[in-house]
C-alpha cells in the first residue's frame, strides 16, 4: 500500500481525519474497514438523498456442504459479518440489507437466474471457477450485479469476457497467488539455488491455470526445468502416486493448488511418504484455505502458503486493531478463525456497499444498476485486510500474502509466521494486460 | 357426426386424425394443457414462478416421456437415460464450441445426431437383457460416458462447454440473432411445439402395431417371442426412440442453459430423476412424465431457497408418491376425480374418511405411546 493510510500506520497509527479522508467520508466504508469507533458525532451526510426505504435484498451462492464447504462456510461467514455490520451502521445510506444465501452445488445459472426473479438487487459468489465463466454471460444478460466472491481462474476477465458491464469479481486472481508463490520460493531458496520444480494440482480449471502461470513465473525468474506436473481429480482419495513421481523426481520446489480436502490430503500422504524429506520446499497458494482442519503434525516442514488478500495477523494485529477485532468477532460468533474464504465474503459485500454509498452521494438518489456498475469501476475501499481495488477490469486487486505454515497455540489452529506481503502491481499485469506476456516481459 | 366428431360405444369422440381419438373429457384437457402452455410466460410474470424452472422442467420432462416408452411398454427400467440427455446437450456444446455453429438449429440437430448414434450402440448391447441386468448395464454404461467426458480436454473437463458460439451471445434462432428475453421466449415455444409433436409422435407410436408389440413384450418376452416378434430387434429401435427424446431434450437444455457440464446433464443421479419424473407424473400416462419433469425439476431448483436439508426432498416426494399417489399425479386423476364424485353425490362418505384418518391417527399414537414405554420401562 503506498497511501497515506499507510504512512500514518507507519508512524504508529491511523488518525481518525486521514482515514475519514481516505474512505471518502462514508461512515460505512470506514465501519466496514473495522474502525467504527472513529464514527462517533459523525453527522450523516446522506441524510437528504432520495433513497427508497425498503431494505437491500441480496443472495449469496457459495458452497455450504460437502468437501468444497471448507472454503464456501468461510465465505459465506464472511458475506454474513459484512452485512451485520452494515446493518449495525445504519445500512447503506439509509438503507439495510438482507442477504439470502443458497447452496452453490453446480446450480450456478439457476441460482443466479432465481435470485434475479426474486428481485434480488445484486447477487455475490459463486467459490467455483467454472461456475463463475458458466455465469458471466447470464449476468450480461440480466443486466443485475454480480460481485464473485471468487471463481479467480486469470483469463476470465483478461481473454473470456474482456468487456462486461455487471459481472465483477472482488478476489486476487490466480496471476497473483501463482506469482507470489514464485516470489515466496525464490525468498526462501534463492534463484539461483531452483533448478527443478514440480507441480501436485486438481484436474480442472483453477488448477491448471494456476500450473501453468507458476511455470511462467519461475521459469521465467529462476530458469528452473519441470520435472513432473500431476492433475489429481478434484476430491481425489489417493495422490501417492504423484507423490511417488515427486519424491523419484526430487525438485526444488513443488507448487501444488490444492485445496480443500486435497490439501490435507496432500499434506498427510506427503508426511506418510517422506516427501518434505525429498524436496526443498513446498510452496501452496490456498493450502491455508483449509487451516480450521489442518492439525498440528500437519504443519511441520518446509511448507509455505499463500492466503489471497487476507490473513489475519498482517498487517500485525497490534497496529492494525480491525484485523485482530475482527478475529475476535469471528471466533466468537462462529467459532473458526477467518481465512482468506472469509474475506472473499466480506469483501464482496463491502465492494458493492461501498460502492452503492458512493454512487448515492454522487447521484443524491438510489443508482441504477448500470450507473453502481460504473461506480464499482476502479472503485477503492478498505476491509480489515487493508485496501482493495476493482479496477477498470471488473478484477479485484489486494496485496497478496504468503507465509510459513505453522501452528497457533493461541488460537489451537494452523497460522502463518514470517509472512511476506506482496503488492498487487508486483504480482499480478496492469488491467488490459494479458498475464502471460507481461510475465514474459519480466 | 362430423369428420372431426366419432361416435364410439355410445360417446362422441373428438377425431384427430386415422386412429386418434379423444373423449370430451380428454379433449378439454388438452386444450386447457395447450392454452396453459402457451400461457407460462404470462403465468410466471403475473405470478411471480419461475420461467426458467418450468422450461427446464419441460425438458427433462421430455427426456422422461422418452424414457417411458421403455418403462410402460417394454417394463424396462432404464438408469442409464441421462446418457441420451447428456450426449444430446454435448453434441450442440461441441458444435458451438469447436466449430462456431452459430444456428441454434443445426445445434439441434447435431445433438440428436449424436444421442441417436449412442442409443444405437447401447441398445445393441443391452436390448437383450431384462430387469436388473438391463438396469445395470444402462447405468454401467451411463456412467463410462460421464466419467470419459469428466476426464477429457475436448470436452473441457468438469467446467464443461459453452453453447455460445462467439463466447458471449447465444445461437441464433431461425436465422435471428435474438435480445436474451427474445431468445428466451421464442425458444420457450419452440419446445412447447417440439413437445406437443413428440407427444402426438408417442402417441401414434404407441398405439400403432409397433406399439402393441412393445406391450407383449413387456407382458412376457417369450410368448411374444413365439408368436413371431422379433423381440431384441423391437426393444433395440424402442431404445434408439427413446434415446431420441432423450437426445432433443438434451439439446434443447443446451439451448437453454447455454453452458453444457458434466454433473447436470450426465451423472447417473440424472438418470434416477428422469426416471422419478415418469414415475412421479405417472408412468401409466403419455403426459404424465412431463408433469413429473416440471413438478420434480421445480421442486429440485426451490428447494434450496427453502429448506435446509433441501437434498431430502426428492427422496420425501418419492415416498410420499409410492405411499400415497402409486399411480402418479396425473395417473391418479381419474382416482381422485371418482372419489371426490362419489363424496358429491354421498356426503355421508366424508364421515367414514375423517373416522378413518382419526383411527390412523389414534393407532399410530398407540403404537408410539407402547414403544415409547417399551424403551423406558421395558418389555414388562
Amino acid at each position: 500500500m503506498t497511501t497515506g493510510l499507510t504512512d500514518a500506520m507507519e508512524t504508529g497509527g491511523i488518525d481518525r481525519r486521514t482515514l475519514l479522508k481516505t474512505v471518502g467520508g462514508s461512515a460505512l466504508a470506514v465501519a466496514l474497514a473495522g474502525c467504527t469507533e472513529l464514527l462517533e458525532g459523525e453527522d450523516d451526510p446522506l441524510a437528504d438523498a432520495d433513497v427508497p426505504d425498503e431494505p437491500v435484498e441480496s443472495g449469496l451462492q457459495t458452497f455450504t456442504e460437502g468437501a468444497p464447504s471448507v472454503l464456501g462456510v468461510q465465505a459465506r461467514y464472511g458475506a454474513e459479518t459484512a452485512v451485520r455490520r452494515i446493518n449495525e451502521n445504519d445500512g447503506i445510506a439509509g438503507r439495510q440489507m438482507n442477504l439470502d444465501v443458497v447452496e452453490e452445488s453446480d446450480a450456478y445459472l439457476t441460482n443466479y437466474q432465481q435470485f434475479v426473479d426474486d428481485g434480488k438487487d445484486v447477487t455475490f459468489g459463486p467459490i467455483s471457477s467454472s461456475g463463475h465463466a458458466e455465469m458471466v454471460p447470464e449476468i450480461e444478460a440480466q443486466e443485475v450485479i454480480n460481485v464473485s466472491t471468487d471463481g479467480t481462474v486469470t483469463t476470465l476477465y483478461e481473454e473470456d469476457f474482456p468487456d462486461v458491464t455487471y459481472s465483477f469479481r472482488f478476489q486476487n486472481h490466480d496471476v497473483m497467488e501463482a506469482l507470489a508463490a514464485v516470489e515466496q520460493a525464490v525468498e526462501v531458496l534463492g534463484a539461483d539455488s531452483i533448478d527443478t520444480y514440480a507441480g501436485i494440482n486438481p484436474n480442472y480449471a483453477f488448477g491448471q491455470d494456476e500450473m501453468e502461470l507458476f511455470s511462467a513465473g519461475i521459469e521465467q525468474l529462476t530458469g528452473a526445468e519441470e520435472v513432473y506436473s500431476g492433475f489429481p481429480d478434484l476430491g481425489t482419495g489417493d495422490m501417492s502416486t504423484h507423490i511417488t513421481e515427486v519424491n523419484s523426481e526430487a525438485p526444488d520446489v513443488v507448487f501444488s493448488s490444492c485445496w480443500g480436502g486435497d490439501a490435507t490430503l496432500l499434506l498427510e500422504q506427503g508426511h506418510a511418504n517422506d516427501m518434505f524429506d525429498a524436496i526443498d520446499v513446498l510452496v501452496g497458494p490456498v493450502l491455508y484455505g483449509s487451516a480450521n482442519d489442518l492439525s498440528e503434525d500437519l504443519v511441520r516442514g518446509p511448507i509455505y502458503s499463500g492466503s489471497r488478500n487476507f490473513y489475519w495477523g498482517e498487517p500485525s494485529t497490534d497496529r492494525w486493531s480491525p484485523a485482530a477485532d475482527l478475529v475476535d468477532e469471528v471466533q466468537s460468533e462462529y467459532g473458526v478463525v477467518p481465512t482468506a474464504h472469509f474475506m472473499s465474503g466480506y469483501g464482496a459485500v463491502t465492494a458493492w456497499a461501498t460502492a452503492a454509498e458512493k454512487a448515492v452521494r454522487l447521484l443524491g438518489r438510489w443508482p441504477e444498476q448500470e450507473e453502481l456498475a460504473m461506480v464499482l469501476e476502479n472503485h477503492g475501499f478498505f476491509t480489515p485486510a487493508g485496501y482493495h481495488t476493482i479496477g477498470a477490469d471488473h478484477q479485484g486487486y489486494s496485496n497478496a500474502h504468503f507465509g510459513e505454515l505453522t501452528w497457533s497455540d493461541e488460537h489451537d489452529a494452523a497460522a502463518l509466521a514470517n509472512v511476506n506481503v506482496f503488492a498487487a502491481k508486483n504480482v499480478s499485469p496492469p488491467p488490459g494486460e494479458i498475464s502471460a506476456d507481461w510475465i514474459g516481459s519480466w | 357426426m362430423s369428420r372431426f366428431l366419432v361416435d364410439r360405444d355410445g360417446e362422441t369422440r373428438v377425431r384427430l386424425s386415422e386412429g386418434m381419438e379423444l373423449t370430451k373429457t380428454q379433449s378439454v384437457l388438452a386444450v386447457v394443457g395447450l392454452v396453459v402452455l402457451f400461457a407460462v410466460p404470462d403465468i410466471t410474470r403475473l405470478t411471480g414462478l419461475s420461467f426458467q424452472a418450468i422450461h427446464r422442467g419441460i425438458l427433462f420432462g421430455l427426456a422422461a416421456v422418452g424414457l417411458n416408452l421403455l418403462l410402460r411398454h417394454t417394463e424396462l427400467v432404464s438408469f442409464g437415460h441421462a446418457a441420451f440427455f447428456g450426449v444430446g446437450a454435448y453434441g450442440a456444446a461441441v458444435l458451438a464450441s469447436h466449430f462456431e455453429v452459430s444456428s441454434g438449429l443445426l445445434l439441434l440437430l447435431g445433438g440428436v445426431l449424436a444421442a441417436t448414434t449412442i442409443a444405437v450402440l447401447i441398445g445393441y448391447f443391452v436390448s437383450g437383457y431384462l430387469d436388473i441386468y438391463f438396469a445395470l448395464l444402462t447405468l454401467a454404461f451411463n456412467q463410462v460416458l460421464y466419467a470419459f467426458v469428466l476426464q477429457s480436454g475436448y470436452f473441457n473437463y468438469s467446467d464443461g462447454l459453452s453453447v455460445r458460439p462467439d463466447g458471449l451471445n447465444p445461437p441464433t434462432l431461425f436465422g435471428l440473432q435474438w435480445t436474451s428475453t427474445g431468445y428466451d421466449l421464442i425458444l420457450y415455444y419452440f419446445t412447447v411445439v417440439v413437445l406437443v409433436g413428440s407427444l402426438l409422435v408417442m402417441w401414434k407410436l404407441v398405439n400403432s402395431p409397433f406399439g402393441r408389440a412393445l406391450d407383449a413384450i413387456g407382458q412376457d418376452r417369450t410368448r411374444a417371442r413365439f408368436v413371431g416378434i422379433p423381440v431384441e430387434k423391437y426393444v433395440w429401435i424402442a431404445f434408439v426412440i427413446s434415446g431420441i427424446y432423450g437426445g432433443l431434450a438434451g439439446g434443447l437444455f443446451a439451448l437453454l442453459q447455454l453452458h453444457v457440464s458434466p454433473d447436470p446433464t450426465l451423472y447417473a443421479f440424472v438418470s434416477g430423476e428422469i426416471l422419478f419424473m415418469a414415475i412421479l407424473g405417472g408412468f401409466g400416462t403419455l403426459v404424465g412424465p412431463v408433469v413429473g419433469g416440471v413438478v420434480l425439476v421445480y421442486l429440485l431448483i426451490q428447494a434450496p431457497f427453502y429448506v435446509e436439508y433441501y437434498n431430502a426432498v426428492t427422496g420425501l416426494v418419492l415416498i410420499g408418491v409410492v405411499l400415497f399417489l402409486p399411480e402418479g399425479i396425473l395417473g391418479s386423476v381419474p382416482k381422485i376425480g371418482t372419489g371426490l364424485a362419489r363424496r358429491r353425490r354421498d356426503p355421508g362418505l366424508l364421515r367414514d374418511d375423517i373416522a378413518a384418518i382419526g383411527s390412523s391417527i389414534r393407532r399410530g399414537v398407540t403404537r408410539a405411546v407402547t414403544t415409547v414405554r417399551i424403551i423406558v420401562f421395558g418389555v414388562n
